[in-house]
């Protein structure tokens, strides 16, 4: 019989557990690995690659993401000292007696014998039942058996078994007979000397804003919807309103959905938003040159390398910023929709036509890890995120000792900022782990 | 000469299929002689295509690659190690730039930059036909950092480096240690104190013994290459030995005749040309100004650690890689910006800092007693493009919110004006905008078409805006002090700027290689930056980007060896005469003169060789010739290019 990876993994000492394997985690994970430190990556979804992955292109510097990110992913992938388990949540971390993390695992079962699947897609053609595609934010549909998205890593199939008819016709299409219907849960075991938080972030549900419409109205949609329209594995090749797959040419920005409020109890701002929207601006006067892109902000967060100068050359290609928050939206019969705002310019409460609207939504916190730390308490603070116990000298530290924090686990931020803070949590780890030696 | 040949056309999502026609490239190579395989790919970097290729490789026994894609910037080494995980030599892959040299080029001419893909692919291939297989040189690599600049964030690369056994060089200009840090007083809503976390960190430092902390030092002189760095370094004698007492110091900073202004309070005050270490500068030992010195010798009767006759000294060391933290200047305003310099009461950010560490209970600046104070956000930052400083310096919303709180506090009666430019209080600092709104502060807004005008009538200050926030309105105010908001430069010194050769971006800090693939490392193999000499920062990303810089030099060094890239010149001493042009033409000393049989001939000093080609034209005799980019290589490609 062959030995499952699985078993292998059961029992084993590590020296890091990176918890979440977005940009962060990997960051991490690959500065500890090449100094020869062992670590398990663990991830929730069935890929890593976080949410970067999914990303078009990035701020400043109009990157796509894809290019730079699929290279990080496959260097964590292949790293020899890198043991990634998917579609794997953790359930306990409580320090043992010897100061060692003795961690409980649970491994979803992917129902997908992940050496053998070769990634045909065979089985997505064969499979009957449709559901929403949640890695194109709901834009598209697929099968319940699928690859997650074209350069997911691992590069597998799994199957939804929630949505699953359990008709067995991928069973019969699959040619290497990797589908395996018998998986069951499993429960793993392992020790680990140190932690790497870096769970990331969750975005804001603008359903909570009742009078944004989301929800309700077609074609107000979120800028990660509209991020998926932008990327290289774009889901319809051209950018199409949901209401009736008109190409748009009125598209309004409605900044601060869900950041800098009380009413929904984020009152921070998000830090990402006003670039990510400002990049979104640039990209569609590139794909759409006749159309017309309004953003309605309240303050533009400009503030880093190269930020300002991509917000003047946004105002120089033509993306019209009008400052005034948006009080409410509402739908006309044809499915556009009047934005009311009081515009700072004049000082009047003033209503505009759009035919679409993205809503810049922010990012909050992730704080459910906190409650898998057992004996000892992950603080965290305010407003959720984990605790920086000694914010300005070493921000990577938690309240448990040997337990760090990589990324927007600790506060938003952008992808530079963050991949500094996954390289700090890496020095301090690496230091905890001599210290420990 | 290479007979299976795999070329790999990429769509890079659509960053190349959009603007070149992928299929029409496929067609145009895939008859040239000793191409085995042509195959297209959505994006080559991805693993499940690096896997392909690999494959391919194993299986069809291919005897070098081509892969047409993006800049061998980004991915170069990621290809290089797809052939080499297969099996094949790494140089026997070469890679086409068919992105930013074809698609995004040209992306207003489908037909041209087709055409223009298909030609550099077809050169690719004459390249990889002629290609060699070469094996990097390992050479051993000294564990050891020089981190030049002791502030906050010099410190923290020290620190953490010297805890994951890395051997630390702490090299300081100044005589003391902290940096800006210790000038600002309370440097975060939780009352953390700047000179407090400086002490911290030195004396982190300090009972490290694997740092080696040097003050008054500078480097003179570089040599070498990452794994290995000579370097002089000269120290400034601080003419004081020891530990004086406290009364010692005093006594003699007393006896000084010699006043210049104190840099610690930007001007506010003077000091002696006999140093007192400020709070929070650290050792908390004096140090002479040499500059300023008219060596009288008062001192010296006042105090016994006083010794005049020392001297430079220049000591060398031998370093694997350099992490830069030389951080930044606050921005000088010029004479008459916003009445600075002409009006007695307009100060920069900094010196209010300062002002208000000095001042106890009451706010007095030039003997007046302060309550209305405007700010006058973003000078120096977010000029226009042929004035100045386009960029925004990050920093400043947050700390002068903060600066309005700390000094409401403080002081009780003042009220805060801030004339800004919209304010960017990103991430948590938004509380510190909203505690300072919630004290009743006033925001007022300008755009650069219509700055603040400062008038003086009487002995009275006016500031004049024309408000955004209030449609436009002519609104003014009276100010007892004006405060101007200035932003981050990057610190000034030449002389490492030349050491180091780092090249720096149009806002004159230093660059980066790439933002978020390589944000501490420049394009000078073995010297990372950190901190505020790659952009404005506060102290927390300060301490982040400090402690990635020391993660990723910590993940290379600590192997105790490095591999050189094997594309090196190489002479052939049978047609060498020795006529010293390519050793006249190197710029890395890499070419030295030996005797093969009594015949005077070129040799090359492989770990010094860069493999830039620089020797190669200039050799009448064609007997240097560089691996990986050999004359018959280059022939085959030009050839290629011009059958069209």
């Amino acid at each position: 019989m062959e030995i499952q990876q699985e078993t292998c993994i059961n029992e084993s000492l590590y020296d890091v557990l990176v918890i979440g394997a977005g940009i962060a985690g990997e960051e991490s994970a690959l500065k500890l690995a090449d100094m020869g430190y062992r670590v398990l990556l663990v991830e929730k979804e069935p890929s890593i690659g976080g949410k970067m992955i999914l990303l078009s292109k990035v701020f400043p510097t109009l990157d796509c993401a894809a290019c730079i990110t699929t290279p990080k992913v496959s260097e964590t992938a292949r790293h020899p000292n890198i043991t990634i388990l998917t579609l794997t949540e953790v359930e306990e971390i409580v320090r043992d007696t010897k100061n060692r993390f003795s961690v409980t695992l649970k491994k979803k079962p992917r129902y997908v014998v992940e050496k053998d699947c070769t990634g045909c897609q065979e089985c997505e053609k064969a499979c009957p039942a449709i559901v929403n595609d949640q890695f194109q934010f709901n834009l598209t549909a697929r099968k319940a058996v699928y690859i997650p998205f074209t350069i997911a890593n691992p590069r597998v199939a799994l199957i939804d078994i929630d949505n699953c008819l359990l008709c067995g016709a991928c069973e019969k299409a699959c040619p290497s007979n990797c589908i395996d219907f018998t998986q069951k849960e499993e429960q793993l075991k392992i020790t680990a000397k140190s932690v790497i938080v870096s769970t990331g972030f969750k975005l804001f549900d603008p359903i909570q804003i009742e009078r944004y419409g989301f929800g309700r109205y077609k074609n107000v949609i979120t800028s990660m919807q509209m991020e998926r329209q932008l990327a290289p594995t774009r889901p319809f090749n051209n950018i199409l309103r949901p209401s009736d797959g008109k190409v748009p040419d009125k598209i309004a920005y409605v900044f601060c959905a869900g950041s800098r409020d009380h009413t929904v109890g984020n009152p921070i701002c998000s830090q990402v938003c006003c670039m990510y929207s400002t990049k979104q601006a640039q990209l569609l006067m590139g794909a759409l040159p006749m159309a017309d892109v309004s953003l309605y902000y309240i303050n533009i967060r400009a503030f880093g390398k190269g930020f300002d100068e991509f917000y003047e050359q946004a105002k120089d290609m033509g993306a019209k910023y009008v400052k005034g928050k948006i009080a409410s939206i509402t739908e006309k019969e044809n499915g556009n929709l009047i934005l009311r705002y009081e515009d700072i310019a004049t000082g009047k409460v003033t209503e505009k036509e759009h035919d679409l609207v993205v809503l810049s939504v922010g990012i909050l916190a992730n704080p459910g890890i906190t409650r898998v730390f057992k004996k000892e308490r992950l603080e965290t603070d305010a407003l959720n995120y984990i605790r920086q116990t000694d914010l300005l000298q070493s921000p990577a530290i938690t309240s448990i000792e040997g337990v760090f924090a990589a990324g927007t686990a600790t506060a938003p931020m952008d992808i530079p900022d963050t991949i500094m803070s996954a390289g700090a949590a890496a020095t301090e780890t690496s230091s905890y782990l001599a210290r420990l030696s | 000469m290479k007979k299976k040949i795999g070329v790999y056309v990429c769509h890079c999502g659509g960053n190349i299929s959009d603007h070149v026609d992928i299929e029409k490239v496929k067609a145009a190579v895939r008859d040239e002689a000793d191409v085995y395989l042509v195959k297209n790919t959505l994006f080559a970097c991805a693993d499940s295509s690096q896997k392909e290729i690999g494959s391919d490789i194993e299986n069809e026994h291919l005897d070098a690659i081509v892969v047409a894609s993006c800049s061998p910037k980004l991915h170069l080494n990621t290809f290089r190690g797809v052939a080499q995980r297969a099996g094949l030599n790494p140089y026997n892959y070469v890679q086409v730039n068919i992105r930013e040299q074809s698609s995004w080029a040209h992306s207003d001419n489908k037909t041209g930059a087709t055409e223009k893909a298909i030609l550099l692919v077809k050169a690719g291939i004459a390249k990889a036909k002629e290609s060699e297989a070469l094996q990097s040189l390992k050479i051993p690599a000294a564990n050891v950092v020089a981190v030049i600049g002791a502030g906050v964030g010099g410190m923290k690369t020290a620190i953490g480096l010297a805890d994951m056994g890395t051997e630390v060089y702490l090299i300081e200009k100044d005589f003391f240690v902290g940096g800006r840090t210790p000038q600002w007083g309370t440097v975060s809503p939780n009352g953390d104190e700047g000179a407090i976390l400086t002490e911290k960190l030195y004396k982190e430092v300090v009972r490290r013994p694997n740092i080696t902390l040097f003050t008054g030092a500078e480097l003179v002189e570089k040599s070498g290459s990452i794994g290995n760095f000579d370097l002089k370094i000269a120290l400034r004698p601080r003419f004081v030995s020891g530990n004086p007492s406290t009364e010692a110091m005093q006594r003699a900073a007393e006896a000084c005749p010699v006043a210049v202004k104190d840099d610690f309070n930007f001007g506010l005050t003077n000091r002696r040309a006999f140093m007192l270490p400020a709070q929070g500068q650290f050792p908390q030992v004096p140090a002479i100004d040499q500059s300023a010195c008219t060596r009288c010798g008062e001192c010296t009767a006042a105090c016994h650690e006083v010794d005049l006759t020392q001297e430079v000294q220049t000591i060398t060391l031998h370093v694997g890689a350099f992490v830069v933290n030389t951080g930044f200047d606050p921005y000088q305003p010029a004479q008459g910006e916003y009445g600075y310099g002409e009006l007695d009461n307009v100060i920069t950010l900094p010196q209010f800092r300062r002002l208000m560490e000095m001042n106890e209970s009451e706010l007095v600046f030039n003997g007046k007693k302060i309550k209305k104070i405007a700010y006058i956000y973003c000078v120096g930052s977010r000029q226009d493009d042929d004035e100045g400083n386009t960029y925004c310096s990050r920093y400043c919303c947050t700390a002068t919110s903060l600066t309005a709180v700390l000094a409401k506090k403080k002081f009780g009666n003042i009220i805060n004006f801030h004339f800004n430019r919209g304010i960017r209080t990103y991430g948590k600092h938004e509380l510190v905008y909203e505690a300072a709104s919630k004290q009743g502060d006033i925001f007022l807004q300008f755009s650069l078409k219509s700055i603040p005008q400062i008038e003086k009538r009487g002995n009275k200050t006016y500031v004049k805006v024309k408000d955004i926030l209030t449609a436009g309105k002519e609104l003014e105010t009276e100010a007892d002090l004006i405060v101007l908001v200035t932003g981050m430069v990057p610190r000034k010194n030449e002389l490492l700027a030349q050491q180091l050769k780092i090249p720096t971006g149009r806002d004159h800090f230093f660059n980066e290689i790439h933002m978020k693939l390589r944000p501490v490392e420049t394009v000078i193999d073995g010297v990372l930056i950190a901190g505020t000499c790659q952009s404005p920062k506060n102290i927390l990303e300060t301490v982040n980007s400090s402690m990635a810089a020391a993660a990723k030099i910590n993940s290379v060094l600590t192997k105790g060896e490095l591999s050189l890239e094997p594309t090196l010149a190489k002479v052939n001493p049978a047609a060498c005469d020795w006529c010293d042009n390519c050793s006249k033409a190197c710029p890395f000393d890499a070419i030295l003169q030996t005797e093969i049989n009594g015949k005077k001939v070129a040799r090359v000093n492989e770990s010094n060789c860069k493999g830039c080609g620089m020797c190669t034209p200039v050799c009448p005799t064609d007997a240097i010739d560089l691996a990986g980019y050999t004359n018959a290589q280059v022939e085959s490609m030009i050839d290629a290019l011009a059958e069209a």
